[in-house]
């Protein structure tokens, strides 16, 4: 075993410049997609004015398009009030009808076709059609199962009786045996089989008795048995046999158990009470005649009349089996048919009807890049309906803020999911989803690299995005394995970051990999043989010459850089790697975690200016962007400083990082504390720095709250002015300035007309006390946060040792004890360990760490970075579209 | 138990009860009543259920709608969930949940004897029945000619065995029998039910023994109301009346003594829990009936029930609550379907 001395700076400073890389490419992604993902679209409330004939069409046609949100403009009106309830209704029973078809193609197990078509939504005219057809099917099909069931019924009846005759057969003939015997031996056997009878037979008295038999389900016979025994006062003797074969209940079609008995009994007061248990039992008693030869007969008849029966119900199936397959070539067109019938007339009973001028006015939400599409949408239904009036489309404006509709495709989707999971964001503002699309992954797999398990996942993603399109036309019934789907480009880097990281840590299931060859030289301690033989650990101080000979190998001078890339693999057999990595892990945590929350910061200050909000952006903004550099910032430079600036050499007598930030923060002068400064300078530096962080704090509180409370002293004035509604002139001018000053403000409301932002300030009541108080929160929210979510990035560094340490565990607790036996032992040994070791590598660390790893990546993101700059309080865009509706994505 | 049985609740009946707490949130407002009522045809009452908890219950039944289709369904859908949770109920809580199935097979086998002893056929009784109801043994008591062969030859088996044996005689069955029979049936259903809540103890006990003794109250009150120009003795009449409500003992006594409605009234006034239910009662136009009134209590106290947490009467109440709803929406149903609208309004919001 070996020990070392603190060795150089090489990991962090490539994890690192991994880490600004991936922001770079994330910003490249951004530039790629700005129109699309950075923001949401620019949405308009639009009016659309509809002739009644040309509505149908247009709806139907913009349901094609898919990109528009109508509004309910009849709030008010009950479902069953709007004008278009009964088309509905009927749309409502053609599915009825169509789900009856349906569930008749399952019950028979014929292939529904499948060949993706989709058809347009049929014109109202078409609608009788298709009910009509609906309904000849239905009857159709109600009045075979009728016939079925009577048939099936009817065949029921005649096997239960061919097994009654079969089964009382084999009751009498050892009655019959019985009396023979008994005949012969005078001495009364008492026999188990039929105890009840024996004294009657030798009595010749066999022909008094009267018998019932029956068919009964085979679960309550039991329950039969004690309340016979019971209401005849056990004056009757009951037989039964369980039937072997299956029937089929001829009702709902399931396989039955049933049972033949027969009660043997005296008089008729007792058949009268049994036939009434019978009935409550619901058995079915067949009549039986007492001599085997009438018996015989009657089984002879049920034979023939079995085998009729059984052709007559072969060819009702036949004929139901073609009824049926007709249905299934065309069920699953007619079914979307009738969903975006449904759909049409549903979406225009959301609409207003003016009767005087024939037309239907809809309101909708739209992109305003779309705007062309819609309008040709609506001009070919207006054309296919055939009516001459064009339908028109007019903007709007509102104060209402509009719908998010974020653009995404298969791959981003996935990642806008993860955002909007926390909250969708407001309408136009920065949306982290495009970031997400790196930096996610990258966390991710700063907490999971290790070579092995990233290319186990790469390789799980891999085959997912490859048999996508398989995966997708069948509909996945499993909600997990439908999660991860979904998720499979995001699994697909994660696996491909977590092997890049796993390169840097120089980690493949625990072990390393020695690619470049190490850059330490154990020969130049030169220990001697003593030395060697009698110490456990050996120490390699790299302050001698040549034992850090660098690369490339460049002994005897010790000039040379560190190991190529990633960790030199000789860490892996030191004794102190846990040390010195954690060391590493825990700074570079720091320092990500300070690069990505100053590019939250960064973002606020896009949404700020795209707000046009000055006040946030001086007020808020950059006393907070201060706060934080003076405070993780200055750490993060003397890390970096640290680093580059003190080697080797001086390693016993480098300051302590964390001494130096208590020092900073109780003014102590670290070189009249007797211990030795970071750089020259440094007590003045960090005098000013804290200094700049308690100024941070007042500015953040108290300037917005005061601008706020002067502009509304202001305000209040006008007000008063224009409450007292005075013809003056002098004070009419002062009104119009007011008016222009509010400019500003009236510009992040989005309005072409300025009246109705006006409106809005003016209603807007300002409450000095409430500013005040949401101030003073955010605040010291923001100043403990910047503490707290620094020190909650080292999640990054406590996950990567927790997942190095487990796979070191797995492989020294199980693998090596396999391959350190030898002989055919330990063959077989590692054949067997290995299924185990991987087994538990698949469910602990891959699954088990992966997904804790995971779930550490979305709280970073939706916590610590996103509080930075996301309010995430706008709602979805959810647009009118058939796609969705008939995939059964949107429930009305 | 006390705390400790708080402690445990969730671990064997946590599930059941956060599932109820679900269901009982799908129940109608005064809003959706409000909607019902508005309704012209038993479709748009069809419609408008869609939009609420109840969804597509009623989407595969071909039209024209009929009241008993949209009972049979409210019915089935109460029992579907009754019987998941009784499925997935453990211990205590699946005895608790029989109790409740109980009372319904009381009122089917009444309804069986009746209805056999009116000449009717098995075949025509059999949908009436309550699904909850049923049980293996049920459909035979029509062979019985008195309670007694009631009693050893069907009922011995079933779970209402020891609510029987104080009806066990060898008169045989006619119509004042079996009045007698059912309110002693239930007056020893309704004791062992609140014996066993007792003994239960916790918040259970709290909650269901105010329900149950509500419960007891008002069967002896309707039954000495009925009881008036029948044959029915004072002291046959006293033995009916269930021992556990807030009337016993002192109540009981006087109310045995009644042979008013005014003498009724009086007594009950005296309670300060249903004096208020006396109060505008009559049979004047506009005026509530005591039954509802006492329907309405009934509802109130089960609502009731659901601010407490760790205990079955949530169950109990739900139940209650939803059976309370399926009477309300057949009511509307039938006021719709007959175009009997002045009545429509007399129904009892829960919510």
């Amino acid at each position: 075993m070996l020990v070392f001395h603190q060795s150089y700076y090489v990991f962090p400073y490539r994890l690192l410049r991994g880490y600004i890389y991936s922001l770079q490419f994330s910003t490249a992604n951004v530039l790629f997609k700005m129109g699309s993902l950075f923001r949401s679209e620019e949405m308009c409330l639009s009016q659309l004015y509809l002739q009644s004939e040309a509505a149908f069409t247009c709806v139907s046609e913009l349901g094609e398009l898919g990109l528009v949100q109508f509004r309910d403009l009849n709030p008010d009106v009950n479902a069953f009030q709007r004008k278009f309830v009964n088309e509905v209704r009927r749309c409502d029973e053609m599915e009825r009808k169509l789900r009856f078809l349906e569930k008749e193609v399952k019950k028979d197990d014929l292939h529904i076709d499948d060949n993706g078509e989709n058809p347009t939504a049929p014109l109202p005219r078409e609608m009788i059609d298709l009910e009509n057809k609906f309904e000849k099917l239905e009857n159709e099909l109600r009045s075979v199962n009728s016939n079925q069931e009577a048939l099936k019924k009817n065949f029921l009846e005649l096997t239960e009786l061919k097994h009654i005759l079969r089964k009382t057969q084999q009751f009498f003939e050892q009655a019959a045996l019985y009396q023979q015997d008994h005949q012969q031996v005078e001495v009364p056997q008492y026999d188990d089989e039929a105890p009840l009878i024996t004294s009657e037979f030798s009595q010749g008295s066999f022909n008094k008795f009267g018998f019932v038999p029956g068919v009964l389900l085979r679960e309550k016979v039991a329950a039969f048995e004690r309340v016979i025994w019971r209401a005849c006062r056990g004056n009757v003797f009951l037989r039964y046999t369980e039937i072997e074969a299956e029937l089929e209940d001829p009702h709902t079609g399931d396989k039955v158990y049933k049972c033949v008995f027969i009660v043997f009994f005296q008089g008729d007061q007792l058949k009268n009470r049994i036939k009434k248990i019978c009935e409550g039992f619901r058995a079915t008693l067949y009549p039986c005649p007492e001599t085997p030869q009438e018996r015989r007969e009657i089984a002879i008849g049920v034979m023939t009349r079995i085998e009729d029966l059984q052709t007559v119900l072969n060819q009702t199936a036949d004929h139901r089996r073609i009824v049926l397959s007709q249905v299934a070539l065309n069920i699953r067109v007619w079914m979307i048919k009738a969903r975006k019938l449904k759909a049409i007339y549903h979406t225009l009973n959301l609409f207003n009807v003016n009767i005087a001028e024939k037309c239907l006015i809809a309101e909708c939400w739209c992109p305003v890049v779309e705007i062309d599409r819609i309008q040709f949408a609506l001009r070919k239904g207006t054309e296919l309906s055939g009516s001459s009036v064009p339908s028109i489309m007019q903007r709007m404006s509102t104060k209402e803020a509009p719908p998010t509709y974020n653009r995404t495709d298969k791959f981003t989707s996935g990642f806008q999911a993860i955002i909007d999971a926390f909250g969708v964001a407001n309408y136009r503002e920065v949306n982290p989803a495009p970031f997400t699309i790196i930096t996610f992954p990258f966390l991710f797999a700063v907490m999971f690299g290790d070579i092995g398990h990233g290319i186990l996942m790469f390789l799980f993603a891999l085959f997912l995005v490859r048999k996508e399109r398989a995966f997708m036309q069948h509909k996945l019934d499993n909600e997990i394995f439908e999660m991860m789907f979904d998720g499979r480009y995001l699994i697909l880097l994660m696996g491909i970051f977590s092997m890049y990281t796993g390169f840097l840590y120089n980690e493949c299931f625990s072990r390393s990999i020695n690619i470049f060859g190490s850059a330490w030289n154990v020969n130049a301690m030169n220990y001697s043989e003593q030395t060697l033989a009698t110490n456990e650990y050996l120490t390699l101080d790299p302050n001698v010459t040549g034992v850090f000979r660098g690369y490339p190998l460049s002994y005897p001078t010790s000039t040379g850089l560190p190991y190529f890339y990633g960790i030199d693999p000789i860490w892996q057999s030191a004794e102190n790697k846990i040390s010195v990595q954690n060391s590493y892990k825990m700074k570079n945590a720091v320092l990500m975690g300070f690069g990505q929350m100053v590019f939250g910061l960064v973002l606020a200050m896009y949404n700020h200016r795209n707000f046009d909000d000055k006040i946030a952006l001086y007020c808020e903004w950059l006393p907070q962007v201060l706060f934080l550099f003076a405070l993780i910032g200055y750490l993060c430079v003397a890390i970096l400083y640290k680093w580059s600036a003190w080697t080797v050499r001086q390693a016993g007598t480098a300051p302590s990082l964390l001494i130096g930030l208590i020092d900073m923060y109780m003014f102590t002068d670290p070189e009249s504390n007797g211990r030795s400064a970071l750089y020259a300078g440094q007590y003045t530096v960090q005098k000013i720095l804290v200094v700049v962080t308690v100024i941070c704090i007042p500015w953040m509180l108290f300037s917005k709250p005061y601008i706020l409370y002067k502009r509304s002293q202001q305000k209040k004035g006008y007000t008063l002015v224009v409450d007292a509604e005075d013809n003056d002139d002098t004070q009419m001018t002062s009104l119009m300035e007011a008016g222009q000053s509010d400019e500003d403000d009236v510009a992040i409301l989005h309005h072409e007309e300025s009246g109705h932002a006006h409106d809005v300030k003016e209603s807007e009541k300002f409450d000095m006390s409430e500013v005040l108080i949401y101030q003073v929160i955010h605040t010291i929210e923001y100043c403990l946060s910047c503490i707290s979510h620094t020190a909650s990035y080292l999640r990054l560094w406590a996950l990567s040792l927790a997942h190095s340490e487990l796979s070191e565990v797995l492989w020294s607790m199980v693998m090596s004890i396999g391959l350190g036996t030898s002989g055919p032992a330990g063959a077989i040994m590692t054949f067997l360990l290995f299924w185990f070791f991987s087994g538990l590598t698949v469910g602990i660390l891959l699954v088990m760490e992966g997904l804790s790893a995971f779930l550490h990546a979305i709280r970073l993101h939706w916590v610590e970075f996103q509080s930075k700059f996301y309010k995430g309080e706008g709602y979805l865009f959810t647009p009118f579209s058939f796609s969705l509706i008939v995939e059964g994505k949107v429930d009305e | 138990m006390g705390d400790i049985y708080d402690m445990f609740f969730n671990m064997d009946s946590g599930y059941l009860e956060g599932l109820v707490r679900g269901f009982k949130n799908g129940i109608l407002n005064k809003e959706d009543y409000r909607h019902l009522t508005q309704c012209d045809t038993l479709e748009d009452l069809k419609l408008h259920l869609q939009g609420t908890g109840y969804g597509h219950f009623l989407a595969n039944e071909p039209s024209p709608l009929t009241v008993s289709v949209i009972d049979e369904k409210l019915r089935e859908k109460l029992v579907v969930e009754f019987e998941y949770l009784r499925n997935h109920a453990y211990k205590d809580l699946a005895t608790f949940l029989d109790f409740i199935k109980y009372s319904y097979m009381i009122d089917n086998i009444i309804l069986l004897i009746t209805g056999t002893l009116h000449q009717r056929q098995l075949s025509e009784l059999l949908p009436k029945c309550h699904p909850l109801g049923i049980f293996d043994q049920m459909e035979t008591v029509t062979i019985a000619n008195t309670t007694a062969d009631l009693y050893n030859a069907i009922l011995v088996d079933s779970p209402l065995a020891p609510f029987f044996k104080e009806c066990i005689s060898e008169e045989d069955l006619n119509e004042m029998n079996i009045e007698i029979i059912r309110n002693t049936l239930y007056k020893a259903y309704l004791e062992a039910f609140y014996d066993w809540c007792q003994r239960t103890g916790g918040p259970t006990a709290d909650v269901m023994c105010e329900i149950l003794a509500f419960e007891a109250d008002r069967r002896s009150i309707i039954i000495t109301i009925n009881s008036f120009g029948t044959e029915l003795s004072k002291e046959d009449r006293a033995k009916l009346y269930p021992r556990r409500g807030k009337l016993f003992p002192d109540g009981l006594i006087e109310l045995s003594k009644a042979d008013e409605y005014e003498s009724v009234k009086r007594v009950s006034e005296l309670y300060a829990e249903y004096r208020p239910l006396f109060d505008g009662t009559g049979n004047n136009p506009g005026d509530k009936t005591l039954e509802d009134k006492f329907f309405e209590h009934e509802v109130t106290l089960n609502v009731n029930s659901f601010m407490q947490q760790f205990q079955y009467g949530v169950f109990y109440s739900y139940v209650k609550l939803k059976e309370q709803e399926c009477r309300n929406i057949i009511w509307i149903a039938e006021c719709i379907a007959q175009r009997h609208r002045a009545k429509i309004d007399s129904y009892i919001p829960i919510m």
